[in-house]
């Protein structure tokens, strides 16, 4: 494993594109263009006696239409602060009903191919890595990083939620998740906590660890190796290091310094790239694996955001 | 939510334990496994073959499995990695190293209801876990299990498995097909949710769990029916049947799945069992380093195989 030092001054090999935000413009102009078409039906299966949670639909990119559980603390109305909550690579997105009690209006996002979101697009685990990987106009994560954006849209049209105070969080994929809404929605999102954050220096990742999901990229080249350079052109288009430097609101990240899925050295790389905002603040922990001390850092995720967005506590 | 919300009928095996168990090993028994297997050529490395594998299971229901195959002459010890609860099913395990496949065969499977094995019947989570559940005989994870079981028995069929080198790893599941097969050598199991489930979801809101605190409060008069079902799951019935070599990995001290916890089910496993106890920081780079060494330890391999920000 590399030392703390060794790690923490790792030079990335990833180029940001020089039409990086014209092509995001054009994804966010894509998105405008189709209407949310929300719909909200409660869960008497999941909701309890201090939450109220809801199955949520809505129409992203290319029209698809994507899942979410959407979490409210009961019996309270209006100006809630909203919480995004952005999914990892494997795992279903979570039911919201913490953060509900926390006092947020939380919503869970299911982007495509996630299973209550692939009716319209399902690559599979392994698969959405490399689904369409050569052409940034098609690969997979064009479509997943909108949906996940549009969430907050989603948050953004529900009366009960103060749009001045909307933050989001997530682990792995999530973190990487919650780098590009926060970049991508600067103007929106107030605070935001990215665990373990996946997806950030691709070029770098494939070489430094051989553990999967980043494997299915070399298993992509090894496989295809005339499309490696289209590949790696693709890739800096959805590299969270690349929509660091966009990100203004205050953020807090946290890493495991023996991660043996995501490379330490892109979490200090992406860390160290979010030159926008001066409120920022990592946590390293030692000899911690992918879970980047999540057992003792979730506490300090619930105070940053309570600090940021005042939720009110019953 | 203390433990006392319910009162637990979890505590006592089921009089026709061994019936129920018989009776879907029969039935499994009565259904040839059919194996189809493939090719995957996008997972090949230089050392290893990568396929994937289709077996019948009871129902019949279709299910899927990979397989990765080290280069050269077997037989190879191996790596059963038993499904659990989550959706997707991964060629190799997230964040183990891809080296393993170079000395080990490594055997993934994907129960109905999992990614690849999810037609016709696609399960949702949450929502599998309670899936009906009000019947031991129509419980979803009675075909799960026998799916697992399925996946032992073909893997202990293949001529290149070193039968006295089988480890089956995953959460509660290695347990339960160790207690209904002898196939597997070696078990790591990391207990989840089969282990006093219905006491212990009282003390949580944590999913999975929760799904069975979800249903009871939907359904309040179903209660003994849920806990009547999974007792015939709880991984303690099945845990004195276990000829495997055993590791167990528990939670931090004081949290329900620590070693003081689990003690019912280490003295149901007897002599077989050893401990990894977590730290209060759950530290997966400390237990994955402790499984694998141990895992290298036992099949004699020498040094284990650690990813690289492990070593």
């Amino acid at each position: 494993m590399p030392t703390y030092q060794a790690a923490e001054t790792y030079r990335s090999k990833v180029v940001k594109p020089l039409d990086f935000d014209e092509f995001w413009r054009g994804v966010d102009d894509q998105l405008d263009s189709i209407p949310l078409n929300a719909e909200v039906i409660r869960d008497p299966m999941r909701s309890t006696d201090d939450v109220d949670v809801y199955d949520v639909r809505y129409d992203s990119l290319d029209s698809v239409r994507i899942a979410g559980w959407y979490g409210v603390p009961k019996g309270v109305s209006g100006d809630l602060p909203g919480m995004l909550l952005v999914p990892g690579y494997q795992g279903e997105p979570p039911l919201p009903k913490d953060w509900a009690r926390f006092g947020y209006a939380a919503l869970s996002v299911a982007p495509r191919g996630k299973l209550r979101s692939n009716s319209q697009y399902n690559p599979g685990y392994p698969g959405l890595l490399t689904h369409n990987l050569t052409d940034r106009n098609t690969y997979g994560y064009k479509g997943f990083y909108a949906d996940a954006v549009r969430g907050l849209d989603f948050l953004l049209s529900r009366d009960e939620v103060d749009s001045e105070r909307v933050g989001v969080t997530g682990s792995s994929q999530g973190g990487a998740l919650t780098i590009v809404a926060a970049a991508l929605r600067s103007e929106h999102i107030k605070a935001a906590a990215a665990g373990a954050p996946y997806l950030c220096g691709f070029v770098d990742s494939i070489e430094l660890t051989s553990t999967y999901p980043y494997q299915e990229i070399n298993d992509y080249i090894r496989h295809h190796p005339e499309s490696r350079d289209d590949v790696i052109d693709t890739l800096a288009y959805f590299d969270g290091v690349c929509f660091a430097d966009k990100i203004t609101c205050p953020i807090i990240v946290n890493i495991g310094l023996q991660d043996n899925i995501v490379p330490t050295e892109t979490g200090f790389m992406v860390y160290n790239a979010m030159t926008g905002t001066d409120n920022k603040r990592l946590y390293t922990y030692d000899d911690q694996g992918h879970e980047a001390g999540r057992y003792l850092h979730a506490k300090i995720v619930q105070d940053f955001f309570a600090e940021q967005l005042s939720p009110r506590t019953s | 939510m203390g433990e006392g919300r319910y009162k637990s009928v979890t505590d006592t095996r089921p009089t026709d334990f061994d019936q129920y168990w018989t009776a879907v090993l029969d039935e499994l028994a009565n259904t040839p496994s059919a194996p189809e297997v493939e090719r995957v050529p996008i997972r090949d490395t230089d050392y290893a073959t990568q396929y994937s594998v289709r077996l019948t299971s009871i129902g019949p229901y279709r299910i899927f499995a990979y397989v990765s195959v080290p280069k050269g002459d077997g037989p190879f010890p191996a790596l059963y990695f038993a499904p659990g609860y989550g959706s997707v099913v991964a060629n190799t395990q997230q964040g183990m190293p891809n080296g393993l496949r170079r000395d080990h065969i490594v055997f993934v499977l994907a129960a109905r209801g999992q990614r690849n094995s999810d037609k016709p019947y696609a399960a949702s989570f949450p929502g599998l876990l309670t899936d009906g559940i009000d019947d031991p005989s129509a419980y979803r994870y009675r075909g799960i299990v026998a799916d697992a079981v399925r996946g032992l028995g073909y893997l202990a069929s293949r001529s290149d498995v070193d039968a006295n080198r089988v480890a089956v790893l995953g959460s509660d599941m290695p347990l339960v097909i160790a207690g209904l097969s002898t196939a597997a050598s070696h078990v790591v199991d990391s207990p989840a949710i089969f282990y006093k489930a219905v006491k212990r979801a009282a003390g949580t809101q944590a999913y999975p769990l929760e799904e069975l605190n979800d249903y009871i409060r939907l359904f309040p008069e179903r209660r003994d029916a849920v806990e009547r079902t999974m007792s015939y799951f709880d991984t303690r019935w099945f845990a004195s049947s276990v000829k495997a070599k055993t590791l167990v990995l528990a939670g931090a001290k004081g949290e329900p799945l620590s070693r003081d916890g689990l003690q019912p089910l280490l003295d149901n496993i007897g002599d077989n069992a050893s401990v990894y106890e977590a730290g209060e920081d759950h530290s997966t780079y400390k237990e994955g380093v402790y499984k694998l060494s141990w895992l290298a330890k036992e099949f004699r391999l020498g040094a284990p195989v650690l990813p690289e920000h492990w070593q």
